[in-house]
């Protein structure tokens, strides 16, 4: 018996230790509810308003992934949402703690409803019980003694308003007076004074007629006396209603205006077309978020202008003032590229048509001057031709679109690596001897402890006889070593077509930062003591001299 | 009395006015990030060269931190920009690694070719590193100090200039409260 009853106490527990182990091994049948539960509280970090349980982005599902994982892992759910407050704020909480400063949202509009409750309430009765004083009022001014209303009603001649007598002065008087109980009458029956206030006021007009009738009575017939000095009798007088009336007037209309500017200038504002998925309906009125502005097109076409009169250095004034109110505008950064082509600086143009490419991928001037890079300066065949036939599908029959055709025709095919050297393209100038300057370039030793080995060498040819303007032809070396062999041909001409030929000026610039459009202190110069030198010189040498301040 | 009623609309009125002027200034997608001055979540990546990189193998480094995708427009207009801010500090002891975020490795290669990228880069598989940096647009710049601690964060596009200014900052362990801005856009 005993043995039987331990066999069936062993099967139990060998079916007890079963079915928990299955419990364990199987996934918990609630995981998805519960990671769906605290999902729903969670606000989804790139969609407006919707938890990360409804919104169906990339990252919602990735921040679902780890409420899962972390409940798999045992953690609680004030676990997980206080680790996601951790990493983004308690702006990723759909609901806002009810504890510290986030209270306020829960306790606020409660206090506001209770305390508008109140004021209705309040509001309410005060307009009942005027109303209910006002019936009274009128019926007890209806009952109101005629002694007191005497001279109200008693018929007096309107005096002239060039009449200074004092029966004049007093009739004025007794007019404004009128006047002054008839508003009162008005302003209370139209609940605008409280009983009290009314009572007060009201008898202190009537003792004023009254004074005043008397005062009348006592004149002789045909007074010819001077006014008597009422003035500071006149001060005492309640103030005047309409004046203050006119005040409200005045204040409402200047609210009504601002109200109207403020109106057409938002109205304007949200309603005008976006230049960019940047811009915001107020643009930078209220959040200083920069906007194309007038002031800003204006810049654009004077850049646009000076740069086809190649008057480079206002080109990059008013490229440079477009980009400080717009950094991202594609048209700036593609006119800036191609002035850096002009300056030799190929690596700071391909990142400003990059930068032009990130906001307009197919802007057509962006398109061309990276591809002229990648062909011309990176020798990045492949590359330059890809932007060439996608350059070639998007502009129009035309003169643009044959140049685009001949530039692709003249690229090598099968030179598609990287940084291998091309040979020339068939139509290019070849560079012969006949065709350069070169010379050796060397460092005043006086100097030698200023030299920067980071620095960019560029030799820069003009014509002869032009100080300004940009160069026929610049060479760029980076951290060069000296003595430096060089030459300068027709490749390192500037403006494609224009001829290295003549007698050309050779100036040389060790320069700190790498651009060649600023010149720096630091910086060394130097240039050919023999300048000019005709085309085909050799031993045209230069020693870098001068250093700028 | 008149006078007495305008004081009290303007009281009730004024708040409300204050407050919609004070929203009209916020950006409601921008999230402000709680991470700064705390020290940076460890990880492990695996890098598009396949050798795995953890956090703390860079500790005692000044680490620049950049989450891109090659969809990202932003990100192309930044990237020459850091490729540029590498070369100048490679040989300082500072780290630069890029994480690609929802991103093919096709993609994200081809990305890292057509910009000469040289720096350390791989990618967040499943998204949790972005997760733990708290990651919302793109891209979205983390500077850590040598001991780990995150010094300043910049969402956007980030100029050479600036990165290597602020990496200079994190190397000394100079932490900037106020977060930078660029052109930015929310990850998908």
């Amino acid at each position: 018996m005993r043995t039987m009853l331990l066999r069936t106490l062993f099967g139990l527990c060998v079916l007890f230790a079963l079915s928990t182990s299955n419990l364990h091994a199987a996934p918990a049948p609630d995981l998805e509810d519960r990671t769906r539960e605290i999902a729903s509280e969670l606000r989804c970090v790139v969609c407006q308003n919707l938890s990360i349980a409804d919104s169906p982005s990339e990252m919602a599902q990735q921040m679902r992934a780890v409420v899962r994982e972390q409940l798999e892992a045992g953690k609680s759910p004030q676990e997980i949402k206080d680790f996601f407050v951790s990493k983004y704020g308690e702006w990723v909480l759909l609901k806002p703690k009810t504890s510290g400063v986030s209270l306020l949202l829960w306790v606020l509009p409660y206090v506001v409803l209770v305390v508008g409750v109140i004021a209705a309430l309040w509001i309410i009765r005060r307009w009942v019980s005027k109303k209910k004083s006002a019936q009274a009022a009128v019926s007890a001014a209806t009952s109101q003694s005629p002694v007191d209303r005497a001279w109200l009603k008693q018929d007096l001649p309107e005096p002239d308003l060039d009449d200074n007598s004092a029966k004049a002065q007093l009739l004025h008087n007794r007019t404004r007076l009128k006047n002054e109980i008839s508003e009162l009458e008005f302003d209370f029956q139209s609940g605008k004074l409280s009983d009290a206030d009314y009572n007060a006021l009201k008898q202190e007009i009537e003792t004023k007629g009254m004074t005043l009738h008397q005062q009348l009575d006592a004149l002789p017939p045909e007074p010819t006396l001077k006014a008597p000095k009422r003035k500071s009798a006149d001060q005492k007088l309640p103030p005047d209603r309409n004046r203050i009336r006119r005040w409200q007037l005045v204040i409402g209309g200047v609210f009504l205006m601002l109200f109207g500017l403020a109106l057409g200038v938002m109205l304007t504002k949200s309603v005008r077309p976006r230049e960019s998925s940047n811009d915001t309906m107020t643009g930078d009125f209220l959040t200083g978020t920069n906007s194309p502005s007038g002031e800003t097109r204006a810049a654009l076409t004077e850049g646009k202008q000076a740069f086809a009169r190649q008057e480079f250095p206002k080109a990059i004034e008013a490229f440079k003032k477009v980009l400080a109110t717009d950094p991202s505008n594609p048209e700036a950064h593609s006119y800036m590229g191609f002035i850096l082509i002009q300056a030799g600086h190929a690596d700071g143009a391909l990142m400003a048509f990059d930068r032009a490419l990130s906001q307009a991928p197919n802007l057509p001037m962006a398109l061309w001057g990276k591809a002229m890079i990648l062909y011309r300066e990176k020798k990045d065949f492949a590359a330059a031709r890809e932007i060439f036939e996608n350059l070639l599908s998007r502009v129009p029959p035309g003169e643009e679109r044959n140049e685009i055709a001949k530039v692709l025709a003249e690229i090598p095919t099968g030179g598609a690596q990287k940084s291998q050297r091309a040979s020339p393209a068939p139509n290019a100038p070849v560079a012969s001897s006949s065709a350069q300057i070169s010379g050796k370039i060397t460092i005043d030793p006086k100097l030698k402890a200023s030299v920067d080995p980071n620095a960019s060498l560029f030799i820069i040819a003009r014509p002869a006889g032009a100080a300004a303007g940009p160069p026929l032809a610049v060479k760029k070396i980076d951290k060069p070593t000296f003595p430096l062999n060089y030459t300068l041909g027709q490749e390192n001409v500037m403006m494609q077509g224009t001829p290295f030929t003549g007698k050309i000026n050779i100036t040389v610039r060790l320069d700190k930062d790498g651009n060649p459009t600023t010149r720096g202190p630091g910086d060394l110069t130097g240039d050919n003591k023999k300048n000019p030198a005709e085309v085909g010189t050799k031993n045209v040498d230069i020693v870098l001299d001068q250093v700028t301040k | 009395m008149p006078w007495r009623r305008l004081a009290i609309i303007a009281f009730i009125i004024g708040p409300i006015l204050a407050l919609l002027a004070f929203g009209f200034t916020r950006d409601a997608r921008y999230i402000t990030s709680p991470l700064i001055a705390k020290f940076a979540t460890p990880f492990t990546i695996t890098l598009f060269d396949g050798r795995k990189l953890t956090l703390d193998d860079l500790r005692g480094k000044a680490v620049f931190l950049n989450f891109w995708a090659s969809w990202c427009p932003p990100c192309r207009a930044e990237a020459r920009d850091l490729e540029a801010a590498w070369q100048k500090l490679k040989d300082k002891n500072m780290v630069f690694l890029g994480i690609a975020l929802q991103d093919t490795d096709q993609n994200a290669l081809e990305f890292l070719k057509e910009f000469n990228v040289t720096y350390l880069n791989g990618k967040d598989e499943a998204g949790k590193i972005a997760v733990d940096y708290g990651t919302w647009g793109i891209p979205e710049s983390f500077f850590i100090d040598p001991q780990g601690r995150i010094t300043y964060k910049h969402v956007g596009a980030i100029r050479a200039a600036l990165v290597m200014a602020k990496l200079e900052e994190a190397a000394k362990g100079i932490v900037s409260a106020q977060e930078g801005r660029g052109d930015y856009q929310p990850i998908r």
